[in-house]
């Protein structure tokens, strides 16, 4: 075991770590990240399509800037967002975030005149290199930014515990480079967590193979609030098959230099959804396409796990393959593109909730314990609104370190986490395997905790998960007890993870009680923002946890009604 | 027979699969859900230990992908193999495997009926299809590909076109897979040369063909590549999953800018144009002498072998014999007027 001193110790290697420790570096505060999949290879920043353009940029109109913020407050996160956060974020989007990207090297497309190209609509946006694509070279530019500035990495390494200090805070992390078996004690002053928002806790997921909530599962297990976990997005329109390919979505985003976008029709070739007609405003398209999808559903004329289909065939493929990644696997298939469309069905996307944390700082409600990106229940990310939250939480860190304890973390804590880990390892009970667990959770999810969600179903997940809890997790089978790329092993460290972010999903699902956005409740169909238009927040407790409502203040934007059907609700 | 070329990816390097029906709609439509995928897979618990060969069959599945099969195989039959994957669709490049002999991308590859399937090569194996990408790192981030600037930056948005960046854009679409460094046969030589790989030259073409780069910077991370072992042979193309072209638009133009910008490392090249300028063919001896000068005579034995197979030619190198095409190559190749 190899013990690691540095400031900080950033868990996580997408665009709000990655931010968070080259801002740290300019500081001259020492950071080292620690990634369970590479550094700007791994999550969910990979998956940027295109990049909002906010406020005055490229010949934005007020309007379009207006539009932009209405979109992240009401489209993006149903009004369940810190909007004075919001404001602070497209500012800095405007001023900083664009030159900066372009001063370091990324490449806005231009057309051969050397005009950024843009899609059209009432908000606009842009890509990197090309739409679809966008976060390939946006992250790649991260992990070069990282290197040369020598932040220390450990990759392919999971964080399986945070750690204590004396004095309560949290101020170091256990780690398993699970390609060699060794162990590595982070020490550090501060802790700032940016594992993101994309887990794989559902039978279809864009979720990356490492995502397995240990943010959510490390952060808890400490003692941080949490806020708004059962606030999920759905993606509506990703690949029904094969498996692998559950990620990659037929976007229904504007596409850059055309007014179209991918349209959707149904089990007997109806369209249902076409967002020049359906959401002329292109406004957040997922929600409305979700709702949309629904009533299909109830028709019989789709099913959530596929029966429907999404493409192009209303455009014409040079239009579509001008600047976007957007046919990519309709060619690798031998379709033909754009007249043949796609089987597509329904994924879990981003988790809007999170950890609760202190928008100005970005600290959680533990001491020393930080949050940064999706994986902070402030807002719905995009890749923009992580990388602001890497410059805050850097400066909330910076402000609070001299007064943060650089003692070691308790001896105990260090050896039981070792120990629960090699028991893990040495596990030879012929009980199920850990990835037949993952998969036992993940369909159970699907089934009881889906898209449309009611209380006898939730309540049921709970009686199964605890009985996977009491009876499949102590007997798991590890066929190989290998130290070396064991990713059996490691899944069996995931699935404690998993388990106890998906019974707080329940719970906090349980206790929103009216349907809101993609959050739908047959018990409960009405957006009732007379009672709900608040922070559903979890705190744990000496025999458990509860919940507090926290409103939110609503100085830009507020809804136009008290109650009504969320099937009715454009957003 | 007839050639129905349907699709406008066709280029010559597929004639072969034209040839052979290999479209990629025959490829995604000769397996039926239900039927049998024989999947061989070679297995190691590291580069020290032995490995062997284990064989499953795998159910297919609608549009399956080598991925699809790996992961299959993975839950029902041996839990323990190791394989490395993160986003399933060609974005994070860790996925790459050899699929019966060819590198591929094992979530952008559809599966075929009986497949053998071993770790990347020219890389250390870590266990079963887990391979140390550290010697792949350790030489791009010795290339410093990144941007430096040789005037201050203009403002968001900067002038630039896309005809400028036109290299630079292709290898931005780079997901870093390996599948290149792995059929590269000069990578494959190890030791032998100091060839930086073709991975990690598209890497650095990200920014050494942006024109806002600085010459002075690249000049540095140019003179480590020893650019001009490659052979040029378009392996490194043929199995880029993200369709870069990766000699005609990455390694020409690193090439040509090494050419004037490190013109010691094109020594070869320069000698090799001039006589083919000057004479209108390939004259080996000549070649040999201008670049590695009276050390090529050190070598005795070899220069009898070349001798005895007609190889080179003393007489002709010395008397400098041209050839009917001299003057064509020289108005080809140094724009030489014709009389």
């Amino acid at each position: 075991m190899q013990v690691v001193t540095t400031d900080v110790a950033i868990v996580g290697g997408g665009a709000a770590g990655c931010y968070a420790a080259l801002n740290l570096n300019r500081r001259g505060i020492r950071s080292l990240i620690v990634c369970k999949g590479l550094v700007g290879k791994s999550g969910a920043s990979l998956f940027a399509g295109n990049l909002v353009v906010s406020g005055r940029l490229l010949g934005n109109t007020d309007e379009n800037a207006r539009n932009t913020a209405e979109f992240l407050i009401k489209y993006h996160n149903q009004f369940l967002i810190d909007q004075d956060w919001a404001r602070r974020c497209g500012q800095w989007i405007e001023q900083v975030y664009y030159p900066e990207l372009e001063e370091a090297g990324l490449y806005f497309r231009r057309d051969d005149t050397g005009q950024v190209v843009t899609s059209p609509g009432k908000i606009r946006s842009v890509a990197a290199n090309v739409q679809g694509n966008s976060g390939v070279p946006f992250m790649d530019l991260r992990r070069k930014q990282v290197i040369k500035a020598r932040i220390p990495r450990l990759e392919e390494t999971v964080a399986t515990a945070l750690l204590r200090k004396p004095d309560g805070s949290v101020g170091g992390v256990f780690c398993l480079n699970y390609l060699t078996g060794e162990y590595t004690v982070v020490v550090a002053r501060a802790v700032i967590m940016a594992t993101g928002y994309s887990d794989r806790l559902h039978a279809r997921s864009t979720g990356t193979r490492e995502m397995s909530a240990d943010g959510i599962a490390l952060a808890w297990r400490v003692g941080a609030t949490l806020v708004n976990m059962e606030m999920q997005w759905w993606h509506t329109n990703d690949m029904a098959h094969p498996p692998s390919w559950q990620r990659i979505q037929i976007y229904p985003n504007p596409m850059l230099g055309s007014e179209k976008s991918a349209r959707m029709v149904n089990s007997v070739g109806e369209e249902f959804f076409n967002q020049q007609r359906d959401d002329p405003l292109a406004f957040g398209p997922y929600t409305v396409q979700l709702k949309a999808l629904a009533k299909q559903v109830h028709a019989g004329k789709a099913r959530y796990d596929g029966g429907y289909y999404a493409g192009f065939d209303h455009c014409n493929a040079a239009e579509v393959e001008a600047y976007t990644t957007y046919a990519k696997a309709y060619h690798q298939l031998g379709l033909r593109f754009p007249e043949q469309l796609m089987e597509t069905a329904v994924t879990t996307h981003y988790r809007q909730g999170g950890i609760d944390a202190d928008t100005t700082t970005m600290r959680s409600s533990v001491p020393g314990l930080y949050v940064a990106g999706g994986l902070g229940g402030h807002s719905n990310g995009l890749i923009a609104l992580a990388t602001y939250d890497g410059k805050v939480v850097a400066e909330g860190v910076a402000g609070d370190l001299p007064n943060l304890s650089a003692s070691p973390p308790l001896e105990q804590d260090i050896t039981l986490e070792r120990n629960r880990l090699e028991a893990l390892r040495i596990s030879s009970s012929d009980g199920m395997t850990p990835i037949s667990v993952k998969e036992r959770i993940r369909a159970l999810m699907w089934d009881k905790v889906g898209v449309e969600k009611t209380t006898a179903n939730m309540t049921s997940a709970l009686d199964a998960l605890e009985q996977i809890r009491l009876e499949l997790l102590p007997g798991m089978r590890i066929s190989n007890q290998a130290k070396s790329a064991n990713y059996e092993w490691l899944d069996a460290i995931d699935v404690m993870n998993m388990i106890d972010a998906c019974e707080l999903i329940i719970h906090s699902s349980l206790e929103r009680k009216e349907s809101r956005g993609p959050f739908f409740r047959q018990d409960f169909p009405l957006t009732d923002n007379g009672n709900w238009l608040v922070a559903n927040v979890m705190r744990k407790s000496g025999n458990g946890f509860r919940f507090e409502r926290r409103k939110y203040d609503l100085p830009m934007f507020r809804p136009d009604f008290a109650i009504k059907n969320n099937f009715e609700v454009a957003w | 027979m007839t050639l129905t070329p349907a699709t406008d990816q066709m280029d010559a390097r597929r004639l072969g699969q034209i040839e052979n029906h290999d479209s990629l709609a025959a490829r995604n439509t000769r397996l039926a859900p239900g039927d049998n995928v024989t999947v061989r897979i070679r297995r190691s618990s590291g580069s020290e230990g032995g490995s062997a060969y284990q064989d499953f069959d795998v159910p297919y599945q609608k549009w399956m992908r080598v991925l699809d099969a790996l992961n299959w195989i993975a839950e029902n039959r041996a839990t323990d193999l190791a394989y490395r994957w993160f986003c399933g669709s060609k974005m994070c490049g860790t996925c790459a495997v050899r699929m019966n002999g060819r590198e591929v991308l094992a979530c952008w590859e559809a599966v075929e009926p009986a497949m053998t399937i071993e770790p990347l090569r020219n890389l250390p194996v870590i266990r079963d299809l887990v391979v140390d990408r550290t010697r792949y790192e350790d030489k791009v981030a010795s290339l410093e590909p990144w941007l430096e600037r040789p005037s201050p930056y203009t403002g968001f948005p900067e002038p630039l076109n896309h005809k400028q960046m036109k290299d630079a854009s292709k290898a931005l679409d780079c997901i870093s897979c390996m599948c290149c460094y792995s059929a590269c046969p000069v990578v494959g030589l190890g030791a032998l040369t100091d060839f930086a790989g073709p991975a990690p030259l598209v890497q650095l073409a990200q920014t050494a063909l942006d024109p806002r780069n600085d010459p002075e910077k690249l000049r540095r991370s140019l003179a480590l590549t020893d650019i001009f072992n490659c052979v040029s042979c378009y392996k490194c193309e043929e199995v880029c999953p993200a369709h870069i072209p990766i000699v005609s638009r990455i390694i020409e133009p690193l090439k040509a800018k090494t050419a004037q910008l490190v013109p010691g490392m094109a020594k070869h090249s320069f000698a090799l144009r001039d006589i083919v300028a000057a004479r209108g063919r390939v004259d080996p001896g000549a070649l040999v002498l201008r670049v590695q000068g009276l050390r090529a005579l050190a070598n005795m034995s070899r220069v009898v072998r070349l001798l005895m197979r007609g190889k080179i030619n003393p007489l002709k190198t010395f008397l400098k014999i041209k050839t009917a095409a001299a003057e064509a190559a020289g108005r080809i190749l140094l724009g030489n007027r014709t009389k």
